[in-house]
């Protein structure tokens, strides 16, 4: 596959160089399926960042719309006809795919899911872990609380695998902490607007709460609370900018940030041009897990200082790059520049 | 007339299909049998969704709950294919398929009966049936048999063709056909079908001149329900599991009626149109991909396209209609 691209590549440009001959001509492969979210937004500028940086990346081809596990199926069956060398995935669902990444790994295409896990077994995993993210944060935010009290839980999408994942590590939570109970749970379906109309129409009913969950839906949340004047509860969230600036700005905020890097999709690109160069990891699975940056110590204060980022879109996580893994610089990832763009 | 019209309209597509098919193999040499596989793969649930829709614009209504039918009869067929035997399975798609249809057959009883417009009851029903999937099935997960997941999968080989040919027969494709053949042939051709284009033309004609025209927008709605079925079943083959969250399948089925030659408001166009414009719409964003068109840019093109197309359709009704004033 890669040959053919290559010949193909030395046809059109006539310059007649023998095929393979240079490493810095791979094609990667991109497939996500949830568009117009920072999250996502910044997993795709790492990854344009360091196929950039890598120096080994001649062409990105980005499928990235919003669709649904059938629509996946088939960016990636045509990403496979595109000739690309590797393919990275933000899975719409773990069990969906799996007929379309046999059929590339087939074709010898390098298939690296990142994000959420996938289950063939031919496919390399990078991927945050859900459930730690979900656990970490909802056990910080209930012992807040006392081990007692009346929580609002907001999750991500419905039905979306990196939801369940989190709904079972909030659920280990709470079954540790039997005093604390869901007295609201609704879906934000990870959209900003959403999730604040939420929590003011639930402000609004007067039914009283102690501390609200988001599921990275956060600094929206604070927002609601300031403009209508309600008294702020313990809030946790993921490391976006804004929220992340929130926790060290806002008066009387207690709260907790939960990191779940986006750059995971960079890493991602690392790990598929480690495998292309015959450098195969230890394990099929890699998991990142998440860590709680909180404001009610001096280390956690000191840690927040440290990663707040005002050049950053508040809707992008704070984690732009992860060590051993990325090599970009702030400046690369912001401009979101692949190579030859 | 309208007869020669509709064929030319179906021609011009398969004309513009054939374009679009030999653009995409000057733009990768390489795109052959194995792409047009994908194509049809991708193209199934689309393609029956665009039918569910075209038989209640057909009808003089529309649908808008059908990517929602899509994702109840999808997981429901996942949930109970789970540890089912093969053999089960058939009797389980063909549950799924009376399921669809009575679903269908709700949406029409609610707008004969309640009298509410068409868009409003099928809004309603929108999130109904979505509430329903995920009360099914909250997350994604539940199987699919082995048969179901192989029909999508493969060409046919056929004992008169050499396999260079026969492999650019998808099965996908093949099954496709087939459903369509045994569902809309028949009733096109009955008075059923008749009736359903009549009170699709003019409800008021067609009750005057005696026909039951409750009855048949309650039977238009149930077909569009089966085909929803088959979309659903489909996406349950081609991914393996069920998915409560409605796939992208109402608007491209109301771009695809539309693309397809049928005309929103009733009584004209078929189910052929719709289908071939499913695999346009679906070529293109394969164009797309190939030519690694920044993604925000590729759904920018999509969208153009689609409003080009009704707005050529308007235009081209409108000349109709003043031809025939004249």
């Amino acid at each position: 596959m890669k040959k053919s691209l290559a010949a193909l590549t030395a046809f059109a440009l006539g310059l007649g160089l023998p095929a393979g001959a240079s490493a810095a001509d791979y094609s990667i492969g991109v497939s996500n399926t949830v568009q117009g979210n920072g999250w996502r937004e910044q997993m795709i500028c790492a990854i344009k960042a360091q196929a950039l940086s890598s120096g080994m990346v001649a062409e990105l081809n980005i499928a990235h719309r919003n669709t649904d596990a059938a629509g996946q199926l088939e960016d990636i069956r045509n990403l496979i006809q595109a000739g690309v060398d590797a393919i990275i995935i933000n899975p719409s669902n773990p069990d969906g795919l799996n007929a379309a990444i046999q059929e590339a790994t087939d074709a010898g295409i390098v298939v690296v899911a990142v994000d959420q896990g996938v289950s063939a077994p031919s496919a390399y995993v990078l991927s945050n872990n859900q459930e730690e993210y979900a656990y970490l944060g909802a056990k910080w935010l209930f012992e807040q609380l006392g081990d007692g009290g009346q929580v609002v839980y907001m999750r991500g999408a419905a039905g979306a695998s990196a939801d369940s994942d989190r709904h079972d590590g909030f659920h280990r939570a709470l079954a540790e902490h039997p005093g604390v109970e869901i007295v609201h749970e609704v879906f934000t379906g990870w959209q900003q607007d959403q999730g604040k109309q939420q929590i003011l129409d639930f402000i609004a009913t007067g039914i009283p709460f102690d501390g609200v969950w988001t599921s990275g839906i956060d600094n929206v949340i604070v927002d609601a609370f300031l403009e209508s004047d309600t008294p702020l509860v313990p809030i946790v969230g993921a490391d976006n900018a804004g929220f992340v600036g929130m926790l060290s700005s806002v008066d009387g905020l207690v709260g907790a940030a939960v990191t779940n890097p986006g750059s995971v999709g960079g890493a991602g690109v690392t790990l598929a041009l480690n495998i292309l160069g015959g450098e195969m990891p230890g394990e099929q699975t890699v998991l990142v897990d998440p860590a709680l940056w909180e404001n009610q110590s001096e280390a956690g204060m000191a840690t927040l200082a440290a990663a707040e980022n005002p050049n950053l879109d508040p809707e992008w996580p704070v984690s732009v790059s992860i060590p051993g893994w990325t090599d970009y610089t702030m400046e690369q990832i912001i401009a979101c520049k692949g190579p030859g763009e | 007339m309208g007869l020669f019209r509709r064929e030319s309209w179906n021609v011009g597509l398969l004309v513009i299909l054939a374009l679009l098919l030999a653009l995409t193999k000057a733009v990768q040499p390489n795109y052959g049998a194995a792409g047009f596989e994908g194509l049809a793969q991708a193209a199934l649930p689309f393609a029956f969704a665009a039918a569910a829709q075209a038989i209640v614009v057909i009808a003089g209504g529309i649908d808008l709950s059908i990517a929602s039918m899509m994702a109840v009869t999808s997981v429901t067929a996942a949930v109970l294919m789970e540890g089912a035997t093969e053999g089960q399975a058939v009797w389980i798609a063909l549950f799924v398929l009376g399921l669809g249809a009575a679903m269908g057959a709700l949406n029409g009883f609610l707008i004969v009966i309640t009298r509410v417009p068409d868009i409003v009851v099928t809004l309603a029903m929108l999130y109904v049936w979505e509430g329903v999937a995920l009360m099914i099935l909250n997350a994604p997960g539940g199987g699919a048999s082995e048969w179901l997941k192989a029909l999508p999968i493969g060409s046919v080989p056929l004992p008169f063709l050499p396999e260079s040919v026969s492999s650019f027969i998808p099965k996908a494709l093949l099954f496709l056909l087939v459903c369509i053949a045994v569902v809309w042939f028949p009733l096109k051709r009955s008075k059923l079908g008749l009736q359903i284009y009549a009170i699709g033309s003019s409800e008021q004609t067609a009750f005057r001149t005696g026909v039951p025209v409750r009855r048949s927008k309650v039977i238009a709605y149930s077909v569009a329900g089966l085909f929803a079925a088959m979309g659903g079943l489909v996406l349950t083959a081609s991914t393996g599991i069920g998915a409560p969250i409605p796939g992208p399948y109402l608007l491209a089925s109301v771009a695809a009626v539309v693309l397809g030659g049928v005309i929103l408001g009733g009584g004209r166009g078929g189910l052929i149109g719709p289908i071939i414009a499913v695999f346009i719409l679906r070529l293109v964003r394969t164009i797309l991909t190939f030519l690694a068109v920044d993604p925000n840019v590729t759904t920018i093109v999509e969208g153009t396209i689609m409003v080009a197309v009704v707005m050529a359709g308007g235009v081209l009704a409108l000349r109709g209609r003043r031809r025939k004033a004249a």
